[in-house]
């Protein structure tokens, strides 16, 4: 019998802290989880290609969440995204309606990962 | 060809029409830097002045807290200052900006002036009096008295200071909203009072309406600014709080799954962390605590060997700089200079963990000392990281400004409130993509004490 293809899921996420328990956590759900520190690593990754999710952070130095997600969408619109952030205050920002999901960062990761569940099916 | 002229062309010759010289001082007043005050001054000077409508004296009151209230009252207090203003006013070559100054003066001199009969003056507004002079702003119109004395509508401690048969009362009024009142009237030359002069009186009201009411809605939009600021702030603050609380929950929660049957190290890991994001939580809330609080002794000379000494041999740095190149150049002996040596102290840690931030491994940050300037003693902390964007650097020492996503943005704005209560001070150059130099200037003790 073999094992169903994992999804695969890009976590953009500044904060080390934060990238190693979301990335734990996702991963123990059973996805296959690549972390980026900032939005040019994440870019980096996009290229080569076969991601099923976009889960990012939009404060972060250099290229915000904002911006990468602009540039994700002249590219692959295929790809869902989930917007991960501390602030409630972007959901003004119609850039940010572009994405699937707005989850604001808490320390119960139940709604993160209901968000993973119902975007990737599984 | 082009011509160009100044947006104001000033005074209009004397002959003109009074209505135009008139809008001429009140033009002139919008290109003064003046407060609302010197504007109402400006008003009352353009109702009393000989080229303007000419009224010997010009009172005005403001509406606050429900009441009407004497605020000033402009000219001369006696028959023989009235003359001596004159002849000064009907000098040639007086201009308007020079009647401003002189009313200024005679507002200003202690004793005797005409504002202070009318400072205790105050009628409650809001209830529909038929008495003057609150009559004027209650039913939004002109008054004109010819008879004070047998007139029983006049108030009689007003007319007690006012002491004058004949005046006019103009209502300044916005939106329906009773501001203040302007009276004017002619007690010394006793020239009666014209429909033209009532017609002129009431375009200053308008205008005196218009000043009061836009001072009032700038003064509502820096509060709301500030109101802004503050809403931006608590927000930040917020942000900077979750991010931490997000990790200990979350590491927390692992570790609560793990029911002691899971890795033991890994277990002591989330430990670890949990540790030190409450270290950060604990620091941020410091940092806050601290932001406007700041040595209220003057400072003393200390030796800054052993700061910098300390700074550079923190653990927390020590372990921070692991894989970074760290150059010390102290000359010694150092001249002992003014300050604070615990916040000089942390100040420089401040300087060195924003180094670290910006170094990527392999990097080199210079830490030096000099000692060259007869008056100043300089500590240099220079990395070679990403450096700072131009459009960063003049927001650098701004309270919330950062451009780390953990950072609170408060550090750099004590390092520079801390040199500045040392009375030395702070440089930063930078390139971006080379580095960043941060230069402290210390006082030295020689030249910081008076001997």
């Amino acid at each position: 019998m073999t094992q169903p293809k994992k999804k695969r899921i890009l976590l953009v996420e500044d904060e080390e802290n934060l990238r190693l328990l979301y990335q734990e956590e996702l991963d123990k759900d059973g996805y296959d989880v690549t972390a980026a520190g900032d939005a040019d690593e994440a870019l980096a990754a996009l290229r080569g290609g076969g991601f099923d999710l976009i889960i990012t952070d939009i404060r972060m130095p250099g290229k915000d969440g904002i911006e990468l997600i602009t540039q994700i969408m002249g590219q692959r619109r295929d790809i869902p995204i989930i917007i991960n952030s501390a602030y409630q205050s972007y959901k003004d920002d119609f850039m940010t309606w572009a994405a699937d999901a707005y989850v604001v960062k808490s320390s119960s990761l139940d709604e993160l990962k209901s968000r993973v569940k119902e975007l990737l099916g599984s | 060809m082009i011509e160009t002229q100044g947006l104001y062309l000033g005074d209009v010759e004397r002959d003109a029409p009074k209505e135009l010289v008139l809008l001429s001082i009140i033009a002139q007043s919008y290109f003064q830097p003046f407060s609302l005050q010197d504007n109402l001054l400006v008003i009352l000077t353009a109702l009393t002045s000989g080229s303007g409508v000419g009224f010997n004296r010009a009172m005005l009151f403001l509406a606050e807290g429900g009441r009407l209230k004497g605020e000033m009252w402009l000219g001369p207090a006696t028959q023989e200052e009235a003359r001596s203003i004159w002849e000064i006013l009907s000098t040639p070559g007086i201009g308007y900006v020079e009647i401003v100054e002189h009313n200024r003066a005679l507002l200003s001199r202690a004793g005797g002036t005409l504002s202070e009969r009318i400072k205790g003056l105050s009628y409650p507004l809001g209830e529909k009096s038929l008495s003057i002079p609150s009559r004027a702003v209650e039913r939004r119109e002109i008054v004109h008295v010819r008879d004070a004395r047998s007139e029983p509508a006049v108030e009689s401690r007003f007319l007690e200071v006012i002491d004058v048969e004949a005046f006019l009362c103009i209502p300044l009024v916005v939106h329906d909203e009773p501001l203040g009142e302007i009276i004017v009237d002619n007690a010394f030359t006793r020239a009666p009072i014209t429909e033209k002069d009532i017609k002129l009186a009431s375009m200053c009201g308008l205008i005196a309406g218009n000043y009061i009411y836009t001072g009032a809605i700038h003064k509502k939009m820096l509060e709301m600014e500030k109101f802004a600021a503050m809403g931006e702030m608590a927000s930040y603050i917020t942000h900077q709080l979750r991010n931490p609380l997000v990790t200990i929950g979350g590491f927390a929660d692992q570790l609560l799954r793990y029911e002691g049957g899971e890795d033991r190290r890994k277990s002591r890991r989330n430990l670890e962390i949990i540790r030190a994001e409450t270290r950060r939580l604990e620091d941020i809330v410091y940092k806050l605590g601290h932001l406007l609080k700041l040595e209220q002794k003057p400072p003393a000379a200390f030796d800054p060997g052993p700061v910098l000494k300390d700074a550079l041999a923190d653990p927390a740095f020590r372990a921070k700089s692991k894989g970074r190149r760290i150059k010390i150049r102290l000359t010694e002996p150092m001249p002992r200079v003014m300050g604070y040596p615990s916040q000089v102290g942390e100040a420089v840690r401040n300087l060195l963990d924003n180094a670290l931030d910006a170094t990527p491994e392999g990097a080199t940050i210079y830490v030096q000392a000099t000692n060259a300037d007869p008056r100043w003693f300089i500590v240099k902390i220079k990395d070679t990281g990403r450096g700072i964007a131009d459009k960063d650097r003049e927001r650098l020492f701004l309270p919330f400004f950062t451009t780390k996503e953990n950072g609170v943005g408060l550090g750099l704005h004590f390092v520079k409130r801390i040199m500045e209560s040392c009375g030395g001070g702070i440089e930063v150059r930078s390139r971006p993509g080379k580095g960043t130099e941060f230069r402290l200037s210390f006082i030295k003790e020689e030249r910081g004490t008076d001997q």
